[in-house]
């Protein structure tokens, strides 16, 4: 692997750990979804910085490329980050589901009591 | 009983407006024992002006959550207000109010937790076209293999339930096509579930809910929740639910 190419992969995944810190600093982004993201930046930066690692990796699982391994790690995580959207989009609508319920329940309330203030 | 039980009915309402006035005024005139609640799932017609302009009790979901989540709403005013029966009757006409006292009747008497009017029993009436009726003996089936209770229309959304089912149901309740859920939920948790004999109609204006095209999504969707339904809630657990 050339020297250059593997300074390119490094700078990406610095970059990446940065965007993530600026966007929990900005408050886009909570530290419960934000570890998922962090994990990975920091495994591509340990990757990209020290490729023994993959090497290492890849003669433990007998895989021949050690591009696939990465491939396939990638797909894993996103498997993993698309599953806990799913699980939070589904409390979110429970949530929801909760609140307008109370909220119409409410309104319904404030409509009788203001039927029965006398009229000014 | 000394006291006649509180009775309240709740009459889900989208999209409605050609016979949500003379559903309540024949719930009204037929059974004037009974209070109603009327959900607006956030029509888009005019059915809330309707309800308004009428005086009619009513509750306006700011967001459309369906049929799951509005008899939900339901069920909690039913719990705040302190019914002793609560009965769910569709807002389209197809459910005749002068049967509500057969649905209330077993529940008031403290034979059944949630009674369902079943319009397959004595076979009398609007019996539904022949592709719903297969689908609704199949989900009959699913539901007696998966909790051993005999239930023929599964999808009725005539039923009464006592306090302690309302209750039950203002905590868990499926949120979209819940009926044949609702009688799984419930047998699993130990409450009693039955039926009694009604004659329902033709809904009088307006269309289904359902779709023909929906009806496939329909019937994947509701078995596989039931399933889900079984492996998730043990015997055990649903108890502690009560």
């Amino acid at each position: 692997m050339p020297v250059s190419f593997q300074l390119y992969m490094l700078l990406g995944a610095l970059a990446l750990l940065v965007i993530i810190f600026i966007f929990l600093k900005k408050g886009l982004l909570t530290v419960k979804y934000s570890l998922l993201w962090l994990g990975l930046s920091i495994v591509l930066v340990i990757f990209a910085a020290c490729p023994y690692v993959v090497f290492v990796l890849r003669d433990l699982l007998d895989i021949q490329m050690p591009v696939n391994l990465v491939f396939l790690l990638m797909f894993c995580f996103v498997l993993v980050v698309l599953l806990s959207l799913s699980i939070a989009i589904t409390q979110l609508a429970e949530k929801c589901k909760r609140l307008t319920q109370q909220n119409a329940l409410l309104e319904r309330r404030v409509r009788e009591l203001e039927h029965r203030l006398p009229p000014e | 009983m000394n006291k006649p039980p509180k009775v309240l009915v709740l009459i889900p309402c989208y999209n409605e407006q050609d016979n949500i006035v003379r559903v309540v005024e024949r719930l009204q005139t037929t059974c004037p024992w009974a209070d109603y609640l009327v959900i607006n799932d956030c029509s888009t017609d005019h059915s809330a002006d309707l309800l308004r302009s009428h005086g009619y009790n009513f509750i306006d979901l700011p967001v459309n959550l369906g049929i799951g989540g509005g008899i939900q709403c339901g069920y909690l005013y039913s719990v705040q207000h302190g019914y002793d029966i609560t009965v769910q009757m569709d807002g389209d006409g197809q459910h005749d109010p002068a049967y509500l006292s057969t649905v209330v009747e077993p529940v008031a008497v403290g034979k059944l937790d949630m009674c369902i009017g079943s319009r397959f029993i004595t076979h009398e009436g609007f019996q539904t076209s022949f592709m719903r009726r297969v689908g609704i003996r199949f989900l009959s089936g699913l539901i007696h293999l998966l909790c051993g209770r005999k239930v023929l229309d599964v999808t009725s959304g005539f039923r009464a339930t006592n306090a302690g089912m309302t209750a039950f149901f203002a905590r868990h309740y499926a949120t979209d096509y819940p009926e044949p859920e609702a009688i799984l939920a419930a047998s699993l948790a130990g409450f009693r579930v039955g039926e009694a004999p009604v004659v329902m109609h033709e809904r009088l204006g307006g269309v289904s809910s359902i779709s023909a095209v929906k009806s496939v999504y329909y019937m994947l969707k509701v078995s596989l929740s039931l399933i889900i339904d079984r492996l998730a809630i043990s015997r055990h657990r649903a108890r502690k639910w009560k």
